[in-house]
């Protein structure tokens, strides 16, 4: 891959928007052997009574990376728990690999299914080494040690997050990006189909922003691995995304490419604000303006 | 290239990893080893009945008695004695059990406080933190104040009694699953309301020497223990620190928080409620044979982390040695601080207790989170 060293998304998002379909994934891409789907899910916290998510289809395409984007409580980090099974959907099911999720084993499941949650908690004594390994639990047996084949993917995992040079550190003294590819590698070792990263770059600086934008894409380059991501910023979502879907108070108001997202209009009314945006080469340019009074709309 | 030395080192397939064994463990286990056979020399040589320490120890190691099955028959299985020298009998069944207790109530005290800290996520819980010291303590209570004739049965009743009030506490916490926080506000509930019934039983008792034996209970004595309680916690000790270490990994991963370890396939209310069994088992073991001392299953795990580090392969394994040295260390200040008179050995874990936390609180900004 000729990209190996800067991320240029844009480019990937037009190859991928030229061989998907245009419009409405979610049932021609439910055939592919490494997609996942979510179908007609309807989720909900026990402690309120409106549902988070009602009533709505996501497809993510297999080898591909599907960004979901929104404004604070839209109801991504809901959905894509949803997706992992950590959300028990009140309606609706999630296919995987042609099965329910639910009806996987916990271990089953988490052999092809990761899950990065958002601000991830270890006890600072712990070496980096160490919790990359715990990243290879599902892989093994109550009482199993350590095989070849963990230390293999360990090691695989942390050449891919960039963090060799922490193996022996413990967490406690990282810094917050560093912690973050610690985390990162621990998912990775988990050696899964799907990955599903939950806002993997809030609270990072800029170039620790631009580090995890960059194993995401050699993850996508180098493995056929199937990617969700949530992201804040939806500027980095159409630099990476193949396909992004934008929700907002729970409900999928767009999805396709990040040249079919990003414009004026969808940022206007998904994200409450004015917005220009520019076309380049390495995928749509925001820029900014104004918040918009969301009565305005 | 250190790093790099110690990653080639481990591809060394079938041999075992040891290298989690690092030297801050092995020093902490030679320092409590050291204490523990200094505390019990002097427990095996010292006490009410005077003899010499040589006179003691030639006893110990009183070859024609320690090759003799009948003698461990006896000790063991409980069968009968053969004939001892007063000497000899004081030492071998008294000194010696009662040094054995002392270890064995340590590791599962100790083991039992290190699991109940990563499942609740809190460095400051205690084996007693989901109902067991509440319900040991009003079982004791309700057996000394009502049923005065089963007397003897009060170690069955103590755990069964730990166990039922850990079921309840673990009821009260479930809704849809159980949360840390939930478990350990659901202890206090109940640990607060059969307190009070356990208190007010105290105004019913008649005389004051059945109050100052329900007293010794409460407060964890291991006076008059003798090789009928090595027989009662030797087995459950056994099993509960056996399965303490082979969960060391399934601990780790639970500190990680629920979200990871359920992300990674772990079906956490199951582990965490076979784990707090394990806790509750070899807690209530300790208290059957001890009543409930405290301050050891608290500060033990805390001690040993400062030291070694969080992973519980680590911690268990500093834990084994280091809750024995306590109790043995504390148990001789027990018997020997004020002696003939001897008290429970439960106010002396106490009085090192309370001034290691405050050297804690005075050092550490951040307690309570692991």
């Amino acid at each position: 891959m000729s990209k190996g060293t800067h991320p240029a998304p844009g480019t990937d998002a037009t190859e991928a928007a030229e061989a998907s379909e245009p419009s409405r994934p979610v049932d021609s891409d439910s055939n592919d052997s490494d997609s996942i789907t979510g179908q007609e899910l309807v989720l909900s916290y026990s402690s309120s009574e409106e549902p988070v998510i009602d009533d709505e289809s996501i497809t993510a395409r297999s080898g591909a990376v599907t960004a979901l984007v929104g404004p604070n409580g839209s109801g991504k980090s809901t959905l894509l728990k949803g997706m992992a099974d950590q959300l028990t959907p009140d309606h609706g099911s999630v296919i995987l690999q042609g099965r329910d999720v639910h009806s996987y084993d916990t271990k089953e499941l988490a052999q092809k299914l990761g899950l990065l949650s958002q601000e991830s908690v270890a006890p600072d004594s712990i070496t980096v080494e160490d919790l990359v390994y715990h990243g290879r639990y599902p892989h093994r047996g109550f009482f199993e040690s350590v095989s070849a084949e963990d230390e293999r993917a360990v090691d695989r995992a942390l050449t891919l997050a960039g963090c060799e040079h922490l193996r022996d550190r413990e967490v406690g003294q990282l810094s917050g990006g560093q912690k973050q590819l610690a985390w990162i590698a621990m998912v990775i070792a988990q050696d899964t189909d799907i990955l599903l990263l939950d806002e993997p770059t809030t609270f990072l600086d800029l170039h620790h922003q631009l580090e995890v934008m960059e194993i995401i894409d050699t993850l996508r380059n180098k493995s056929d691995i199937t990617i969700i991501v949530v992201l804040h910023d939806i500027q980095q979502a159409a630099r990476i995304a193949d396909k992004m879907i934008a929700l907002k108070s729970g409900e999928v108001r767009a999805r396709g490419t990040p040249e079919e997202i990003v414009t004026k209009k969808l940022l206007a009314e998904v994200f409450d604000v004015e917005a220009k945006v520019q076309v380049t080469d390495r995928g749509p340019r925001i820029e900014p303006l104004s918040p918009l009074n969301s009565m305005d709309n | 290239m250190a790093s790099h030395e110690r990653t080639t080192d481990k591809r060394r397939f079938g041999l075992p990893r040891v290298d989690w064994i690092d030297r801050s463990l092995i020093g902490l286990i030679g320092a409590s080893f050291a204490l523990t056979v200094a505390a019990g020399l002097v427990q095996i040589s010292f006490g009410a009945y005077g003899m010499s320490v040589i006179d003691a120890w030639r006893l110990v190691f009183d070859l024609q008695l320690l090759l003799d099955p009948m003698t461990w028959q006896a000790f063991i299985l409980g069968g009968e004695l053969p004939q001892l020298s007063q000497e000899a009998y004081i030492v071998w069944t008294i000194r010696v059990p009662r040094v054995l207790v002392a270890l064995f109530v340590g590791m599962n005290l100790a083991v039992s406080g290190g699991i109940f800290q990563a499942v609740t996520r809190n460095e400051l819980a205690s084996p007693y933190i989901l109902g067991v010291s509440s319900g040991a303590g009003l079982a004791i209570m309700l057996t000394v104040v009502f049923f005065t004739g089963l007397a003897p049965l009060i170690p069955v009743f103590a755990s069964v009694g730990g166990i039922v009030s850990f079921l309840l506490v673990y009821t009260i916490a479930w809704k849809g699953g159980t949360s840390p926080v939930r478990l350990v506000l659901a202890g206090v509930i109940v640990g607060t309301v059969l307190g009070s019934v356990q208190q007010g039983l105290f105004f019913m008792l008649e005389d004051i020497d059945t109050a100052l034996s329900a007293m010794a209970w409460m407060t964890g004595s291991l006076t008059g223990t003798d090789w009928e309680q090595v027989r009662m916690i030797l087995p459950w000790t056994v099993v509960s620190v056996g399965l303490a270490l082979v969960t060391s990994r399934q601990l780790n991963v639970l500190l990680l928080g629920e979200k990871t370890a359920s992300s990674l396939g772990m079906p956490v209310e199951r582990i965490r409620f076979g784990l707090s069994v394990v806790a509750v088992v070899a807690a209530a073991a300790s208290v059957a044979a001890a009543g409930l001392i405290g301050f050891v299953g608290l500060i033990v795990p805390h001690m040993v982390r400062n030291i070694v580090g969080s992973d519980y392969k680590r911690l268990t394994l500093g834990c084994l040695f280091v809750g024995p040295a306590l109790i043995l260390v504390a148990d001789t200040g027990a018997r020997l601080l004020m002696s003939p008179n001897q008290v429970p050995v439960g106010i002396i874990t106490g009085l090192i207790g309370g001034p290691y936390f405050l050297y804690l609180m005075r050092k550490k900004h951040n307690m309570g989170e692991i």
